[in-house]
């Protein structure tokens, strides 16, 4: 995945290697040390990581600014502040919190979810064992013979869904809740009987799916 | 050591006290009982007094009136008059009685002799104010014993010229208390000297007035004292207690605060020291609430800077170390940088874990415990620990199906304790190669079951010696109102959370 960042971290030490890990990625990364002029840096970028302690205006308040001026960009919070009230300070406006000491794979892994999820960037068609994704097109075809599989409403947001938590465990309630819009009733199956539907569509073999996993006990997910 | 402020423990002088007002109010009602009494007959005797003195002729009439100003001189000088005429004659008895007649000129006078024939009648010479209108003003006397008949104008419908024994005993009888005073004596004052009896009536109007018997107007005065005691009373306890009802609502009202508002102040009494205090205590609890704030952000402020300090060297150390990773290194060196990089993982949770540990222990954490489903966030915290569980090679078991399971705790830190028990699996357990999340019945209660297939924790209680990871699990449980057991053998753990009233 392409995009910019817009990466404010006053420690040149921490900065250097992480900037550089997200360029070898395929990012392009705006480095900055201070907050002051975020919001113009912010300008074309695709996503915002923000430090919290900064010289001069601390992350909580430049991560509001951007919000503000820039609504549709996600921002993630890459701190070494770890308490439970930072984190829900910064999770008002921030998308993701994210705490030092990190693996540079789950950041770059958390930057990838949260660019799939805004849209934001013009993401490749997704090639998801023998399916091609066009997310942009919201379009789903066959690698091999390029047919199209048509979805119904409920199968379409369902599946978009897992998508756009590509590689995350979503338990029943959680999917539910978001495509149906009310509170998910335990013993419920119209989830159960959508996802079979589903399946029979997406799946090579539907009694063995490679696409929608099943997590026995907890929910589904689309494995990456 | 006690210390004392302005308020607090002074007394607000005798002088301003409920208890000096009281006392006042209770004062001036005994005082003024023995007053009443003598003044009410003063009044009375004023007014009677009056009564005899009103008119025109208020000298003459007091003067007039004076032969009849005492009953018991009068009945006595009666008596006495009979006595007197004990043995005499017809003329003398009547001639007696006459000049008797011309001194108490208001009174009527009669006599019978002893063959029950009345023999003398003698009208009053005067009328008194209230029977002036009544009477048709004759002053002329009878004797009947000189001139042979009765004038009965004035007395004769009561005296019969002839009395029977039962005219006599009749009179007797309705002469004890009558109106007008009938006084009664035999002559020589026996009854068995069988001369006769003598008998003068003084009309009310020229008697002094019964000062023996309390009149009503006095029972009146002394019930309106008494009404006006009660109700002074009932507004001096009314006022009170309407102060100590205020005093209580401003106790129990929580302000935006959480504390109490202070109220007015009062007057400068018991109560309204009270109130001072009181608005002295609540000053001092939002001072208090004030430096408890203070040094919670402070505190907070510290532990975040720390863990900002502490956390900042190791970020460096790990993204450093990444970049090594990318460069050709040996496999002992890749396996040294793994290595490394995993401590540096478990640093970063240490540290984090004894920034919480510290803030819990002092009590600065504050939980909000709600009604929530455990099963989901069991379910939602398993989902974001399976891709760890499955990298480290581990089963992962999980049977949470069923009805929800409604406890009341707090949804954050209980996460953070789920977080704290997979931690523990994955440092310790891993080697077992399996985590089971379960909700089961025990005993009646259904429990959650954390289980794994490690080594076991080697120790009999769960918080003792078991990391500080559990010793914040214990804390945060106990205050969620739940508890939890862990049964450790070499076979693997089982973390059981319960709530704490299962019996």
């Amino acid at each position: 995945m392409s995009g910019t960042l817009l990466y404010i971290e006053d420690d040149p030490q921490i900065a250097g290697p992480v900037a550089r890990d997200l360029r070898d990625r395929g990012y392009a990364v705006r480095w900055l040390q201070t907050g002051e002029r975020a919001v113009e840096e912010a300008d074309g970028c695709h996503l915002a990581i923000l430090d919290v302690m900064l010289p001069g205006l601390d992350g909580f308040t430049v991560g509001q600014r951007l919000k503000k001026c820039f609504p549709g960009v996600p921002i993630l919070m890459l701190s070494a502040r770890t308490s439970i009230d930072d984190k829900l300070q910064g999770l008002e406006f921030a998308d993701d919190y994210l705490t030092k000491p990190f693996h540079p794979d789950e950041l770059a892994a958390r930057i990838g979810v949260l660019l799939r999820r805004s849209g934001s960037v013009s993401a490749a068609p997704l090639s998801l064992k023998h399916l091609t994704v066009y997310e942009e097109e919201n379009r789903i075809a066959l690698t091999e013979s390029g047919e199209e599989i048509p979805l119904t409403g409920k199968q379409f947001q369902i599946f978009f869904y897992l998508l756009r938590h590509l590689g995350q465990i979503m338990t029943k309630e959680q999917i539910y809740e978001a495509v149906w819009g009310e509170p998910y009733m335990e013993g419920d199956k119209t989830l159960m009987v959508h996802i079979r539907y589903l399946r029979e569509k997406l799946e090579k073999d539907p009694a063995a799916p490679e696409i929608i996993e099943t997590v026995r006990g907890i929910g589904y997910r689309i494995k990456a | 050591m006690i210390r004392r402020n302005g308020t607090r423990g002074r007394n607000p002088g005798f002088r301003r006290s409920l208890l000096s007002r009281y006392l006042l109010i209770i004062v001036i009602a005994v005082l003024f009982l023995p007053v009443i009494f003598p003044l009410s007959l003063i009044i009375y005797t004023l007014s009677d007094h009056y009564h005899w003195t009103s008119g025109n002729t208020a000298d003459e009439t007091k003067k007039a009136f004076k032969p009849y100003s005492n009953i018991a001189e009068l009945e006595k000088m009666w008596h006495k008059e009979a006595r007197l005429l004990a043995g005499k004659s017809d003329r003398e008895i009547g001639a007696r009685l006459k000049a008797l007649g011309d001194r108490y000129q208001y009174a009527s006078m009669f006599w019978v002799n002893g063959e029950g024939m009345t023999r003398l009648a003698l009208p009053p010479e005067k009328k008194s104010g209230s029977e002036a209108g009544a009477d048709n003003g004759a002053t002329g006397g009878t004797d009947n014993g000189a001139t042979g008949r009765t004038d009965g104008t004035d007395i004769g419908a009561a005296v019969p010229a002839r009395w029977t024994a039962l005219q006599a005993i009749a009179f007797m009888k309705d002469s004890v208390g009558s109106d007008p005073l009938t006084v009664v004596a035999f002559i020589g004052d026996r009854a068995d000297a069988g001369e006769g009896f003598m008998a003068m009536r003084v009309p009310k109007s020229v008697l002094p007035r019964n000062t023996g018997s309390v009149p009503l107007a006095l029972y009146g005065l002394m019930l309106l004292v008494l009404l006006a005691f009660a109700a002074i009373s009932w507004l001096f306890f009314a006022g009170i207690r309407g102060r100590l009802l205020r005093l209580q609502t401003a106790m129990t009202l929580d302000g935006r605060d959480g504390l109490p508002a202070a109220i007015p102040k009062g007057k400068p009494d018991e109560i309204g020291m009270l109130e001072e205090a009181f608005n002295t205590m609540v000053a001092e609890l939002k001072d208090s609430r004030r430096r408890e704030r203070e040094e919670e952000e402070l505190r907070k402020r510290l532990i975040a800077d720390l863990s900002h300090d502490l956390r900042t060297p190791l970020t460096v150390v790990r993204s450093h170390l990444f970049q090594v990773g990318k460069e050709p290194l040996s496999p002992q060196g890749k396996e040294s940088l793994n290595l490394m990089d995993e401590r540096i993982a478990d640093l970063g949770v240490l540290i984090d874990n004894l920034l919480n540990y510290n803030l819990l222990a002092s009590g600065r954490v504050k939980l909000s415990p709600g009604r929530q489903d455990v099963l989901r966030l069991l379910r939602e915290s398993a989902a974001a620990w399976y891709p760890v569980w499955t990298k480290e090679g581990m089963e992962v078991d999980i049977e949470l199906e069923g009805e929800p399971l409604v406890w009341e705790v707090d949804e954050i830190w209980f996460r953070r304790v789920l977080d704290n028990l997979y931690q523990n699996v994955v440092r310790h357990a891993k080697g077992g190669g399996y985590v089971g999340v379960a909700a089961e019945d025990r005993g009646g209660v259904r429990t959650v079951v954390i289980r794994d297939r490690g080594k076991g924790l080697g120790e009999a209680s769960p918080a003792k010696g078991a990391g500080i990871g559990l010793a914040i699990v214990d804390m945060l449980l106990s205050r969620m109102g739940l508890a939890w057991t862990a049964d450790s053998d070499p076979e693997g753990t089982s973390v059981c959370i319960y709530p704490k009233d299962r019996g």
